[in-house]
């Protein structure tokens, strides 16, 4: 009867509890300003290039409630560099977004501008910072180590100031590392309101329209 | 044996004493719910055209053209397939949407949900898995502003008053009339 019962006592320990894999918590200083620089827009629109997540819907739905454009570009550089048409990305990111100028107060570039060679992400950033509006901003990272990516991330919003990183297989490509003074000419029209270098040697940055 | 009426029940058959049949295709039904079950679009239906309801509703087959449940939840069960323009209360999906969704409380876009078109709804949740290609529209119209709007603080800064950090900023000072 006391085995029973010390059985019964043990069982919930006993149940195999599921590994769940171990997800990195990347702080950010960055992001928190970029949240509050929305956020002061008056209706703000949000154009996400990263795969949809939806916790980050809810995130940003419940802090900004905003309309948001979800443009998966990860997966149209996945299926270029898939069938190694690099030139042709080019044109294809001429005329893949379709939002008018001034229209964006939030763009989260997330690390896309690293799979880009830098033709290609030249076009993108002139186009990006045209569509921000006065008062908007637009979030980036660069990595400043010239290492073969061999993984996307889908960055998932923890909270304000902390982001949770998940990789996803990518064809392999050489990361494109930018200088700083190159980035600030891609996007011409906006200005660098806050860039850390992180711990993984890449510079988070926030540009502003002023 | 003793379940032989269940086999010959059509799947998406609700399970009350009355449902009326609106149209068949194979053996499949279109039932509402007037028992008090959510109506039911079985797999093999076809409609092409407007639909609308004042009873929760499930499709679990295809649905063109334009789906409109305003008081209601509408659920696109996981073989249904829209290709309509959706208006309800709240929707899930399970299955594949193209076109655009409306829903004034909620929608609900689960793992093996698909969903090509726009979004609006002060509530969105996409499960991890789903698809989904397009804008959602978050935006609180005609809920917050009204709460708003009887502060004399922001009557008094019209312009500034549009975001509530703005709001809070312009009105300290605006306000505390001396008596």
């Amino acid at each position: 009867m006391l085995k029973w019962g010390s059985r019964r006592a043990e069982s919930p320990q006993a149940a195999p509890a599921p590994a769940a894999p171990v997800e990195t918590v990347v702080a950010s200083k960055v992001f928190p300003k970029f949240l509050s620089a929305v956020a002061q827009q008056p209706s703000p629109t949000l154009l996400d290039l990263g795969p949809v997540v939806g916790s980050n819907v809810t995130f940003f739905g419940d802090r900004l409630a905003c309309k948001m454009h979800v443009e998966d570009l990860f997966a149209d550089v996945e299926s270029f560099n898939k069938r190694g048409d690099r030139a042709g990305l080019l044109a294809f990111l001429a005329t893949r977004l379709s939002q008018a100028p001034d229209s964006i107060d939030g763009v989260l570039c997330w690390d896309l501008f690293d799979f880009l060679d830098k033709p290609s992400g030249l076009v993108l950033a002139s186009k990006l910072a045209r569509m921000v509006r006065r008062g908007g901003a637009l979030y980036g990272t660069f990595g400043t180590t010239p290492v073969e990516l061999k993984n996307y991330t889908r960055t998932v919003v923890a909270a304000e100031d902390s982001l949770k990183p998940r990789p996803y297989p990518a064809t392999p490509v050489p990361r494109t590392v930018l200088l700083t003074r190159d980035i600030i000419k891609m996007f011409d029209g906006l200005i660098v309101a806050e860039s850390m270098l992180l711990k993984s040697s890449t510079r988070e940055t926030l540009f502003r329209r002023p | 044996m003793w379940k032989r009426d269940d086999a010959v029940k059509p799947a998406g058959a609700a399970d009350g004493p009355r449902t009326e049949t609106l149209r068949t295709s194979g053996s499949d039904t279109v039932s509402t719910g007037i028992s008090g079950t959510p109506g039911t679009i079985g797999k093999s239906v076809v409609i092409k055209g407007e639909l609308s309801a004042s009873e929760d509703l499930t499709i679990e087959g295809q649905v063109e053209g334009k789906v409109e449940l305003k008081n209601n939840t509408l659920t696109i069960g996981a073989n249904g397939k829209i290709k309509a323009s959706v208006f309800a209360k709240a929707v899930v999906v399970q299955g594949e949407v193209t076109g655009n969704i409306h829903a004034s409380e909620k929608i609900d876009i689960r793992d093996a949900g698909s969903v090509d078109g726009d979004l609006a709804s002060p509530r969105v949740a996409i499960a991890d898995g789903a698809h989904f290609r397009g804008s959602i529209d978050m935006q609180r119209t005609g809920s917050v502003k009204p709460a708003e709007a009887p502060k004399p603080a922001a009557a008094s800064a019209p312009a500034a008053a549009s975001t509530p950090m703005a709001a809070a900023s312009a009105g300290s000072p605006v306000t505390a009339p001396k008596n």
